[in-house]
């Protein structure tokens, strides 16, 4: 079972084994990477906040008490970081930067599919269209969708993740695809754009 | 359908769509799901959504992530000493320790030798006090002015002043 593998190799970490470190490391950092990509929008900054997960989780291999799953802590980690990263960004010139820039890689990507085929072009629209929905919502809206949605995390570990009850993210959750199911009505309605 | 209830069922309507619910409320919500239209399109939507937001493709960490962080954690392990806490956070309490008892030292041996400086200053000035008074006395009994002869007279009526001797037998000094 994954969970007890995690636990497994982060107790061998406590007690000095790099290699289950290493093994930790090559499982999560996809999810990892791919969840803050989600939450940030950019990957060199979702890189360097999953880096810092990775450290953090490593410094504190000494105080580590399996209470919980492993990604619940790891999740933990990632979300608090992701939330401050979002609040520095809403609170700093870079942010606008940062959508310049994202602006610009979505240009570049539209050029290149110009050149590409019809379908492409529309499955990135599509695309945009979805992540520009997610990303409206709240943070911890936003929060909870990308981990009950993409990272596969239940209803319990969220909570202890976001360190609130059960119901409140069950609610929480309910208003998040709620408003989803209202932004998105064209996709779902007409299946294509 | 009384509103209280509505509202119960559409809060679970998303988690029922995606078969999240334990198997006594998904029983009690498709009894409502089958006889309520809205909610039957509601719940076809909610699928529809879930297929829809899986088109939010995930993107791979760079080639270089795993050697980062590997790099990462090599840079904080060689930094790293006793139970995880690094060098600096073990040395820096030693120094300041090392810095104190130092301090304090320094501290009571100045202390000390101002207290030994002060005691001989001490013992100097009164020294050379008591040797200036003396001084001085001396000085005032060297200079006594000597009798003369009608000063003589004068104090010849002291009995005790008459022994003195005369002007011509004066004290050499």
């Amino acid at each position: 079972m994954a969970m007890d593998q995690d636990l497994e190799l982060m107790l061998r970490v406590r007690k000095g084994d790099s290699e289950s470190f290493e093994v930790l490391l090559c499982r999560h950092r996809a999810p990892l990477v791919s969840f803050f990509i989600r939450m940030v929008r950019d990957q060199a900054l979702a890189e360097d906040l999953a880096q810092e997960v990775f450290l953090r989780v490593y410094q504190a291999r000494h105080r580590y008490q399996p209470e919980a799953r492993f990604t619940t802590w790891l999740y933990r980690i990632a979300t608090n970081l992701a939330l401050n990263a979002i609040r520095d960004r809403k609170g700093s010139p870079a942010g606008l930067h940062f959508e310049n820039r994202e602006g610009e890689s979505e240009a570049a990507k539209v050029a290149d599919s110009q050149q590409a085929a019809d379908q492409q072009m529309m499955q990135r629209e599509r695309e945009r269209l979805i992540r520009h929905a997610v990303e409206s919502l709240p943070d911890k809206q936003c929060a909870a969708v990308i981990l009950h949605k993409y990272q596969g995390v239940d209803y319990r570990q969220i909570a202890r993740v976001l360190g609130v009850s059960e119901s409140a993210v069950k609610s929480l959750l309910f208003r998040a695809y709620e408003s989803l199911r209202a932004r998105l009505e064209p996709l779902l309605k007409e299946g294509r754009l | 359908m009384m509103d209280q209830e509505k509202c119960w069922i559409r809060e679970q309507l998303f988690a029922y769509a995606s078969h999240l619910l334990e198997p006594r409320e998904a029983d009690s919500v498709r009894l409502h799901v089958e006889q309520c239209d809205e909610c039957l399109r509601i719940v076809a939507e909610f699928q529809r959504l879930d297929t829809v937001l899986d088109e939010w493709k995930a993107v791979a960490p760079s080639g270089a992530f795993g050697a980062r962080v590997r790099a990462a954690v090599a840079s904080r392990q060689s930094h790293t000493t006793f139970f995880g806490l690094r060098w600096t956070q073990v040395l820096a309490p030693v120094c300041l320790l090392v810095l104190m008892v130092t301090t304090s030292v320094i501290f009571l041996r100045v202390r000390k030798a101002h207290k030994l400086n002060n005691g001989s200053t001490q013992t100097t000035q009164i020294q050379n006090a008591s040797a200036g008074q003396a001084e001085e006395e001396l000085t005032l009994y060297q200079n006594l002015p000597v009798l003369e002869d009608e000063d003589y007279d004068m104090l010849a009526d002291f009995d005790v002043l008459s022994e003195l001797p005369r002007g011509d037998n004066k004290v050499a000094n």
